[in-house]
């Protein structure tokens, strides 16, 4: 898990200064020499498709100076009945210095982390966690609150709104923020946001309205409303729990909204909301490289000494 | 001859310091310092409980269809290492054990390979598919020894009132998997603070507890005999508290894992702790504690479910339910049992013959119980024996199982089944006099 050498597999369980010290390496990436992990290969295993967080990890890796393979779930050994495991180690075998994984099954990295010896980064298993999101938007944050000194969250108050119990991207945030001293509510109807998401240390409201003007930032969730059988439709989703323009216009003065993307504009977030001043959208994307090679350079390094 | 052990015979009452004369496969005589025969082997039981040949009614022997996980054979070794004499086979194979034909094939292989007596259980519908009845009747005459679709629950509470009204008549105990499918979609362990941490869709108890007070209403107006299986919940146990207390025809068992184990052994994906039902809280454990101490729950049985290192190793959503307990359970029972005061070993060892013989018809055979003239199938335990489970304690294919490493006091030293000797651990094997 997280105490293992060269994995970042969840934030659950990390301390704040390990955290912060991931943020610092990110928040000093100009410092980067670019050499870094010459000679050193990192797959892409991405066993469910993604783009951003694949292109975000390339980049980060290119810009250390790592080689980069992507290894996709469709058209690879595993859509012949091969076990994650098994492409993990075939990989590895071909030497490669670190793992980039996502996958559909909570817990699929860590399956991943057992089998092999190299560094393994989490992109993102089923509903468990998406650590370096959870790392991009503390550090997104943290610079527009003005917190980047110390990266200290303390009396921060954040709403993450959606369907937080399905979400890896809100697990991995209630860890994140609440280690780095923020308050996290969840909002959401009851079968996205259940009374059983305090267990995390987080609150639970039903009542977006009530929360919004309450709160330093809010960041909405993409809703796949598809797979979502928690409110009747769409526009009654909307009508509660969209980050509106009327809602966005009750927030606190310098309140900002977030959201991992990619937006539906409309449903969980009205599009001149997520492109207005408010916004750090756009900042969340663009601290990506940034955040992933301080932890792809952290995980091989730890790799390399242990 | 088995000399000088602590006879337990629950079904008569008998537990005292005797001998056991054992001939032909029968047992010839019980009785205080019996002279030994000439020629005889001679069993030296001192320090031993002796008692009726332990009684597994729910196990998985994998045999037809999945023989990378278990055989009749292998599946039965494990059974006598654990001490068990005979074991009730679930029909979840493939084919299903559906038919008459398919229960006369289980009765060849197991008179063929068998360490133990193995008995099936038939599935009450087709292929289990809970659409169409199983040949009920046909099957009872066949040697089925009860009714399950076990596995799976039976869904549909028409098709469920239509099972419960075809065995009533034939005095076979229909045996309930409580699992309401709607409310466990996708679910992979408890719902509760560790499948909140963990990101697993959580399965609640009142998925269990509903198709148990369904059930009941069904039968209410049938009165087959109904059980269900490895109840996993406090509610679960005070519905079937009232049922019996209101005379309906209802017993439930537990198993080894809900006796010791919540769902926190499911922490870091431990896909060994994946079981169905899944394993809950310290309160669920007390509960069902409770129950056996109280006499609602009659019944212990381990649901050996085998499953190879490679399923197992799969992620945790992808892996298969289940734990085997056939060479564990003894210990396991003991620690959540004895050791806790709920009983002590006389009812325990109950549970474990006399009870599960009466809820399948094995009494009228003779079995759960010693009675002169009975099968000669025997059990002898050490209580106080101390040894830690491990890998090479496993006689089964598998080894699927939380409990490996775990220190364990008490163990069945040597197993008996019609006058054999089908298990022998440690010094106790027999002398010849």
């Amino acid at each position: 898990m997280t105490d293992t050498a060269g994995r970042l597999l969840q934030i659950r369980g990390m301390r704040a200064d390990p955290i912060r010290r991931l943020l610092a390496s990110a928040r000093d990436a100009s410092a980067f020499r670019g050499d870094e992990l010459e000679g050193v290969t990192v797959a892409n295993l991405f066993f469910e498709d993604s783009t951003r967080t694949r292109v975000s990890f390339t980049i980060a890796a290119q810009r250390l100076g790592a080689a980069v393979v992507d290894v996709s779930g469709k058209g690879s050994s595993v859509s012949k009945g091969e076990s994650i495991a098994d492409t993990a180690r075939t990989i590895e075998a071909m030497g490669v210095g670190a793992m980039v994984v996502r996958c559909s099954q909570s817990g699929g990295a860590k399956g991943v982390a057992d089998a092999v010896s190299c560094a393994v980064l989490n992109a993102g298993d089923g509903r468990h966690e998406h650590p370096t999101q959870a790392l991009i938007d503390a550090l997104t944050l943290s610079r527009a609150l003005g917190r980047e000194a110390d990266f200290d969250l303390s009396g921060v108050r954040v709403a993450i709104v959606g369907d937080c119990a399905a979400s890896r991207v809100a697990r991995s945030n209630i860890a994140c923020l609440t280690a780095l001293g923020a308050e996290v509510v969840c909002c959401g109807p009851p079968g996205m946001a259940p009374t059983t998401l305090e267990g995390l240390g987080c609150g639970v409201s039903h009542d977006l309205d009530g929360l919004v003007g309450e709160v330093d930032a809010v960041m909405a969730l993409r809703i796949q409303f598809e797979r979502s059988s928690s409110i009747g439709s769409a526009r009654e989703y909307r009508d509660r729990f969209g980050l509106t323009r009327e809602r966005a216009a009750r927030m606190r003065p310098g309140a900002w909204v977030m959201h991992p993307g990619p937006l539906n504009r409309g449903l969980e977030i009205d599009g001149e909301v997520g492109d207005g001043d408010r916004s750090l959208i756009l900042r969340q994307v663009g601290a990506g490289p940034d955040v992933r090679a301080a932890a792809l350079l952290s995980c091989v390094s730890a790799c390399r000494q242990s | 001859m088995v000399r000088g052990g602590r006879v337990i015979d629950p079904a008569s009452g008998l537990d005292d310091t005797r001998d056991v004369l054992i001939q032909d496969g029968r047992v010839a005589q019980i009785a205080p310092s019996l002279p030994v025969p000439a020629g005889a082997r001679v069993i030296d039981a001192e320090g031993l409980l002796v008692t009726p040949g332990l009684i597994d009614p729910h196990v998985h022997l994998r045999e037809p269809g999945a023989a990378h996980k278990e055989t009749i054979e292998s599946g039965s070794k494990a059974a006598a290492a654990g001490g068990f004499t005979t074991v009730c086979c679930m029909p979840n194979t493939t084919p299903a054990l559906d038919s008459p034909e398919m229960l006369d094939a289980i009765r060849v292989r197991a008179s063929e390979h068998a360490s133990c007596r193995v008995f099936p259980v038939a599935a009450a519908t087709r292929g289990r598919k809970g659409e169409a009845l199983s040949e009920i009747e046909l099957c009872a005459r066949a040697g089925a020894v009860a009714f399950s679709d076990d596995g799976d629950v039976i869904a549909s509470a028409g098709m469920m009132s239509r099972v419960l009204q075809a065995i009533e008549p034939t005095g076979l105990a229909f045996m309930q998997h409580c699992q309401e499918p709607t409310l466990t979609r996708g679910a992979s362990m408890n719902a509760g603070e560790v499948s909140t941490r963990l990101g697993l869709i959580g399965w609640p108890s009142v998925a269990e507890e509903i198709i148990i007070e369904r059930d009941i209403r069904l039968n209410s107006s049938i009165g087959a005999r109904y059980h269900v299986q490895h109840l996993s919940s406090g509610g679960s146990v005070e519905i079937v508290r009232r049922a019996r207390a209101g005379g309906q025809p209802v017993t439930a068992e537990a198993s080894p894992h809900h006796l010791l184990l919540t769902d926190e052994a499911c922490e870091g994906f431990n896909t060994l702790a994946k079981m169905n039902p899944p394993l809950r809280t310290d309160a669920d454990i007390q509960a069902i504690r409770q129950g056996v101490a109280d006499g609602v729950i009659t019944i212990l049985a381990t649901d050996h479910a085998p499953h190879s290192a490679d399923e197992k190793a799969l992620p945790f959503e992808d892996a298969p339910f289940g734990i085997i307990g056939l060479e564990t359970a003894l210990p396991l029972y003991a620690e959540a049992l004895v050791a806790s005061g709920a009983i002590d070993w006389p009812r325990l060892i109950a549970l474990l013959t006399i009870e599960p013989a009466r809820l399948c018809n094995l009494d009228a055979r003779g079995l759960g119980q010693l009675r002169e003239g009975g099968p000669a199938d025997l059990t002898l335990i050490d209580p106080d024996l101390a040894w830690t489970i491990g890998a090479d304690d496993l006689r089964g294919m598998s080894t699927n199982t939380p409990f490996l490493g775990r220190q364990v006091r008490g163990r069945a030293v040597t197993t008996i089944v019609a006058g054999s000797v089908t298990h022998t651990t440690g010094s106790r094997a027999p002398v010849t006099a």
